[in-house]
């Protein structure tokens, strides 16, 4: 079930009734009814996937708090590891590895026919399973008690708003919010109404719209170059993030209205200053995740002194498995790679730069240096996109060639300014660049409800009529959800 | 939470409810393809005589119903078979004037699932669409959302036909059909566009696609025409409508033609009221005047090919607009 399909429209107004309709100790069972149903529509055989997932770690918790020696707690660890990783592994990467294995021993000459597993992807697998997995380390580490109600950390995992494309949240942010059912208000109704709108806006009226562009030039990019291929490629950043955002806002808004606070997952990415800058806003909960689970896990303290050769060798191999964890497929791999060089290139050039404007005695005013480190912050993410948008090695190849190739530039601008849905799509994401700019520096949400009704309910209801007009009418799936 | 906010609730929901009424009803009454469409439907239902062709396609269509005497052109802008058979089935159960022959736009962008997927004007289709047997044949849910919009939100995502219908009462004004056919491009013309091949292929992306070119659904409903044809006993002629040569070279870097009108002709050969394929498609390809632009004849365009449709229909034209009609090249 798609956030912008008309099922889902009749779906969670009907959850919604029917949650704050029925007496309190019964909510948790039919959210957690609801959050199935929404799972199974996909694929009915999907619920038995996330079913084991949360049995397996809800046993492997307890065993854990349950056990005295810390062998058997790693033991009971490595269970939950081992279902979850083997699971995802299963599903995602079997095909990619037997892939790679068949083209490496065809490099060595050794001939022979690996074979190709016919599997469907179960949707959002990467999600559920990553917050499930938090949870079991959260209780290995001590962070957090195991979860006593089952249906309670099952309802954990699948809850609907988050299942497919997250936020993940970790388990001491939404397990406990579980354990109050919350009472209705209409407060928190209309907040979480206001976010799913501002979150449709950034899909149907500026992901759509920019993907119908980026969609044409990537899957033709034989025939496209220079400004065309530059142009797609700068607008699948925005179309990727006014798409997941947009997903996210709306995930965080039908959660809002049942009374449920998700994490925040973007900070307003596109105005990074620095790549660390941007990954501390871009996709939070996983990287946070990320940095929690895999980078501090790794060594970096050698001869009881921290080895920065180790920090660094851990840094590649967090974002090579964060550039995996997208999908099974090289494109993925060097995405994450080349992410992983970018900031350990920013982190070791810190200081030489920082020397190099005291010696020359250059000192740049805080918006030329925001400016500039902004520029080339998305100049490289947009380079390494090109491997995330691209359906393979030899495609980011052509459209990085192709990028440079300005033999055609008359025809280019005579598409693109011809292009009356390119156009009115960057119209659309200035607005939401500059409102975005203006929410944080003036909360335009709590300017609008301090307005008189009349101004009020005019603004609310423009804007929804403005989006029905101007939706993209080509539907498209929201992009994580292939993750 | 308090009953003021209940009621204010529930009022500004109430507020929506009434917008939404107003520029869904406004949208209906506004918009240029409602109107053409209507009036189409008018014409159909007070035509008198004889009627031997009945013309079905989209824009493409442009049969010139002055020309080609006794006939009446149904096409309308980016209608698909889909819709076509809905109208058809309409037609020749509903309304007592029955065609003898079928004409049917067969181009290339007539099979492919861009334009089985195209469903605009639903606030007018509804009236003879089936959405939920398509929805159930198409295997797609989604299709009833066209229904929701056709019902209740006709404007919803469509912002063009806003933009289009204020053109047209600014640029076109009039609006002149006889017996369905639609003499207003004139204001274009595609010998004029400096980057002819570009702007081809931009179109012919826009209407076909790698995917396939036999859309499944387009292929049922494709028979389906054919089966009420031939259980109303209705003689069905297949053409070809010209086009552009750049149009024609960018389509057939997409679609495989042959292999294309290979398949329908295998489908359509099953019924035996099927009389053969016209095709027109290269009688201009070296006059880009007779455009207006890639995919569609001008108004001479129109008058010089339905002139030589009516020629080799065996029939004798209605009234002559061009001396130039034997003068054109092209073998169909």
């Amino acid at each position: 079930m798609l956030f912008n399909s008309i099922e889902y429209l009749v779906f969670l107004p009907a959850v919604v009734a029917i949650y704050f309709i029925i007496p309190v100790k019964w909510r948790w069972l039919f959210l957690l009814f609801a959050s199935y149903f929404f799972y199974m529509c996909n694929r009915i055989e999907y619920g038995i996937l996330i079913l084991f997932t949360t049995m397996v770690d809800y046993f492997v918790a307890l065993q854990i708090e349950r056990s005295s020696s810390h062998r058997k707690k790693k033991a009971y660890l490595v269970i939950s590891l081992v279902a979850n990783l083997g699971m995802l592994a299963g599903f995602k990467y079997l095909n990619f590895f037997s892939e790679s294995i068949g083209l490496l021993l065809h490099s060595f000459n050794i001939q022979g026919n690996l074979p190709v597993f016919s599997i469907l992807l179960p949707v959002g697998i990467s999600f559920f399973i990553f917050k499930s997995l938090s949870y079991t380390i959260d209780v290995y580490r001590g962070i957090r008690a195991p979860e006593k109600h089952f249906g309670h950390y099952a309802l954990y995992v699948s809850f609907f708003p988050q299942l497919i494309a997250g936020p993940i949240d970790r388990s001491s942010g939404l397990l406990p919010q579980l354990h109050h059912p919350r009472e209705f208000s209409a407060s928190v109704l209309i907040s979480g109404l206001k976010l799913m709108l501002w979150g449709f806006f950034k899909k149907v009226i500026i992901a759509d719209r920019l993907g119908l562009y980026v969609d044409e030039i990537y899957a033709h990019p034989e025939t496209y170059t220079g400004l065309s291929v530059i142009l797609a490629t700068v607008l699948f950043a925005f179309q990727l993030y006014g798409d997941f955002s947009g997903y996210t806002d709306i995930a965080r808004g039908s959660a809002r209205i049942l009374g449920y606070d998700l994490m925040i997952n973007f900070k307003r990415p596109m105005v990074a200053k620095s790549l660390r800058d941007f990954w501390n806003r871009w996709h939070i909960s996983l990287t946070t995740w990320f940095r929690d689970y895999v980078l501090y896990s790794l060594p970096y303290i050698k001869n009881k002194k921290v080895s920065f050769t180790w920090l660094y060798a851990n840094l590649i191999i967090t974002y090579l498995l964060m550039g995996l964890w997208h999908g099974a497929s090289w494109n993925f791999v060097i995405f994450g790679f080349l992410n992983g060089v970018f900031l350990i290139a920013e982190t070791i050039s810190e200081k030489p730069r920082r020397r190099f404007l005291d010696v020359t005695g250059i000192s740049p005013s805080r918006f030329l240096k925001n400016l500039t480190g902004n520029i080339i912050t998305l100049s490289l993410i947009i380079f390494t996109l090109i491997f995330f948008r691209a359906d393979n090695l030899k495609e980011s190849r052509l459209i990085i060639s192709n990028s440079f190739n300005f033999s055609n530039l008359h025809l280019s601008v005579f598409q693109i300014l011809r292009d009356n849905e390119l156009l009115f799509g960057i119209l659309a994401l200035v607005v939401m660049l500059v409102a975005e700019h203006l929410h944080e520096k003036h909360d335009l949400v709590r300017i609008i409800a301090s307005r008189h009704i009349i101004i009020r309910w005019s603004i609310y209801a423009g804007f929804i009529f403005f989006i029905l007009i101007f939706w993209a009418q080509q539907k498209q799936e929201f992009i994580y959800f292939q993750f | 939470m308090t009953r003021k906010m209940i009621i204010r609730f529930l009022l500004f929901l109430a507020l929506l409810v009434i917008v939404n009424f107003i520029l869904d009803r406004a949208f209906k009454a506004f918009s240029v393809h409602n109107i053409i469409n209507e009036t189409m439907d008018r014409q159909y239902v007070d035509y008198r005589g004889t009627m031997k062709y009945l013309t079905i396609g989209n824009s493409h269509n442009c049969i010139n119903t002055h020309i080609l005497g006794n006939s009446f052109n149904y096409g309308s802008p980016s209608e698909n078979f889909i819709q076509s058979y809905y109208k058809l089935k309409h037609i020749l159960e509903e309304i007592p004037q029955k065609p003898q022959n079928l004409i049917l736009q067969a181009d290339i962008s007539s099979f492919g699932p861009k334009i089985a997927n195209r469903f605009e004007y639903n606030s007018y289709w509804i009236r003879y669409i089936d959405y939920f047997e398509l929805a159930r044949i198409k295997e797609d849910r989604d299709v009833l959302t066209r229904w929701l919009e056709g019902r209740f939100i006709s404007y919803a995502g469509n912002y063009k036909d806003i933009q289009l219908s204020i053109f047209y009462r600014i640029k076109v004004k009039t609006l002149e059909i006889y017996n369905g056919y639609r003499p207003h491009r004139d204001y274009r013309n595609f010998a004029n566009e400096p980057n002819r091949q570009i702007v081809a292929w931009n179109k012919a992306k826009l209407l076909l696609s790698h995917e396939t070119f036999l859309d499944p659904s387009i292929a049922v409903y494709f028979e389906k025409i054919l089966q009420l044809c031939q259980e109303k006993q209705i003689s069905v002629i297949m053409v070809r409508i010209p086009m552009s040569k750049e149009f024609y070279e960018e389509e057939s870097k997409i679609v495989p033609v042959d292999e294309l009108y290979g398949a329908v002709e295998e489908i359509a050969c099953r019924y035996p009221v099927y009389e053969g394929m016209m095709d027109y498609h290269d009688l201009f390809f070296d006059h880009p005047e007779y455009f207006f632009d890639p995919d569609h004849l001008n108004i001479k365009g129109a008058d010089l090919f339905t002139q030589r449709l009516v020629k080799d229909l065996g029939e004798v034209p209605s009234a002559v607009f061009s001396e130039e009609a034997g003068e054109t090249s092209g073998n169909p």
